[in-house]
């Protein structure tokens, strides 16, 4: 079976920023939020002082269809991180969204053997909660046609 | 072109001990390949008056103790006293090369003399990385809970999406592995030297971060080399026959921390950093006799070939075959066994390659009718260095 074992697996816990707060309080409501600069409407991730396109400082949060395609991928075999050893092998992806060119998030590819990560296929965003204030966005295949 | 360029040169180079992890300080690993180079010149230690490193950890999470697990300038001086010490720095960005460019500047504007440069690599016994604990801060809260661990996933997605797109295949980097280290049997400092590596090996090994397997991967080692770098008219003075620097380029990563995975941010930086150095030299990729092109992680040189000209994108596993990067090929590539043979030390030793080709002394790996020697010295390829050395100044 070439599924990974995730079960086993105890993943760092992300301390949300000052910058940063605003993504991890939507992912735990189940909303993928990433920062959008509104003088030019530029997403951009991770989070930044200014907009990376324009240079603007007017930036906010604003929702995002969480549909996209894998941009890049590796997958881990080397129990480099302890904590990830019982998942091994797994995919470790880079999302690029519809409505975001060019932020390019990280994440695993769940639901699916990790031998399904290829660039281009199409996945969406699921939610995984590590705990009650973190909510892990995280990205499957995607099952509509489109 | 440059109107300073073939006005500095290095001249001697310097080599420590390679060994698999610390047995002894660094600092002494340092200081051996500083002591090196400076008696390669034919100088004494009270020549030198101009010091420059960049001292980082290679591996992250290790307390920075000096003269343990990095040598600082200060720690050099402290062992050297050098009497004439008239300028120095520590550089902090775009690795060993922009120190090595800043020693350049120095010389150039008659601050110093005859300038060592140096770098040394750590590394513990034991486990390389420390990973973070149970928190995520800063930018890896968007990358250490999906087990982005160390920097080798970093460059293989980039390498995936290259693969990928251009329809190539894993297997032929294995012409580079095992060339690179067949020319490290001619290169006695190097930590495989004499250890023999073929295909079927390459083919066979372990997967570390597909499509890396074991040997895409540079081995982890404590060790150090040096350069001395002078004036022209003096390093035509000293016992070594001078590589003269014809132009250099730089470039500084303008991606935000933590975003990670862009194939293309790796080709901009190689483009706009070698632009400068063919620009500046007045050479093109064509030009080329032999080229040295950072390689700590295999994929670096895929980068490196198509950024820097010598081949079209998508091209750069296919350019490698046909005997292209062998000594008496086309473009002779990494004559030294590049990181992946001698050992994690970054782009030092390729400077050090670079120059040693064009001065003619790079002895049983000596490259017939050198004139223009290229380096990629950059580790990474989004911010980094390149170089070209020549051996008759124009
Ligand atoms: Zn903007």
């Amino acid at each position: 079976m070439t599924m990974s074992d995730w079960n086993r697996v105890t993943r760092p816990i992300p301390v949300p920023n000052e910058w940063t707060k605003p993504f991890w309080e939507s992912a735990r409501r189940g909303v993928l939020a990433l920062q959008r600069c509104q003088a030019c409407k530029h997403f951009q991730h991770p989070p930044y002082a200014t907009c990376v396109r324009c240079m603007a400082i007017d930036l906010a949060f604003e929702p995002v269809s969480g549909k996209g395609a894998i941009y890049a991928y590796t997958i881990m075999y080397h129990a480099g991180d302890k904590r990830f050893a019982a998942a091994i092998p797994y995919a470790s992806i880079i999302v690029e969204l519809d409505d975001a060119p060019g932020a390019l998030l990280a994440a695993n590819l769940l639901e699916a053997p990790y031998t399904e990560a290829k660039v281009g296929r199409r996945v969406e965003v699921v939610f995984e909660p590590l705990n009650d204030d973190i909510t892990l966005p995280q990205f499957r295949l995607a099952r509509d046609k489109q | 072109m440059w109107e300073n360029r073939c006005k500095v040169a290095v001249s001697g180079v310097g080599f420590s001990r390679v060994t698999r992890s610390a047995e002894i300080p660094l600092a002494a690993h340092a200081l051996a390949a500083v002591k090196g180079a400076v008696e390669d010149s034919g100088l004494a230690l009270s020549d030198i008056d101009g010091l420059a490193t960049y001292p980082e950890l290679p591996a992250t999470g290790h307390a920075m103790v000096d003269g343990i697990t990095i040598v600082s300038v200060n720690c050099m001086m402290a062992m050297l006293k050098l009497p004439n010490l008239a300028w120095h720095v520590q550089v902090e960005t775009v690795n060993i090369g922009g120190a090595v460019q800043q020693a350049v500047n120095a010389l150039l504007a008659g601050v110093c003399r005859y300038a060592v440069v140096w770098r040394a690599m750590h590394n513990p016994k034991g486990t390389y990385q420390n990973l973070p604990g149970a928190q995520a801060q800063g930018a890896a809260q968007f990358t250490a809970p999906y087990g982005f661990g160390g920097p080798g996933q970093g460059m293989a997605v980039a390498y995936t999406r290259w693969l990928e797109r251009h329809g190539q295949s894993r297997e032929k980097m294995a012409t580079l592995a095992v060339t690179q280290r067949r020319h490290s049997h001619k290169n006695p400092h190097a930590y495989f030297c004499g250890q023999p590596l073929t295909r079927e090996d390459y083919l066979n090994s372990r997967m570390v971060a597909y499509p890396f397997c074991l040997y895409d991967c540079d081995i982890p080692v404590q060790g150090a080399v040096a350069i001395v770098l002078t004036t022209a008219a003096r390093a035509r003075d000293l016992r070594p026959r001078p590589a003269y620097i014809a132009g250099y380029g730089q470039r500084l990563a303008f991606e935000v921390a933590g975003r990670i995975g862009s194939l293309s941010s790796y080709m901009e930086g190689g483009r706009s950093s070698s632009r400068l150095t063919w620009e500046r030299s007045g050479f093109s990729p064509k030009d080329v006799d032999v080229a040295q092109i950072y390689d700590g992680f295999s994929a670096s040189v895929i980068y490196g070939l198509e950024s820097y000209g010598f081949c079209k994108e998508g091209e750069a596993l296919d350019f490698i075959q046909d005997g292209r990067m062998e000594l008496d090929g086309e473009l002779p590539l990494n004559t030294f066994g590049g990181s992946l043979s001698t050992g994690r030390i970054h782009g030092l030793w390729h400077i050090i390659e670079g120059a040693l080709q064009a001065s003619g002394r790079a002895g049983e790996r000596q490259v017939e009718d050198v004139n223009v020697s290229f380096v990629g010295a950059s580790a990474p390829i989004v911010q980094g260095t390149t170089f070209i050395f020549v051996r008759e100044p124009y």
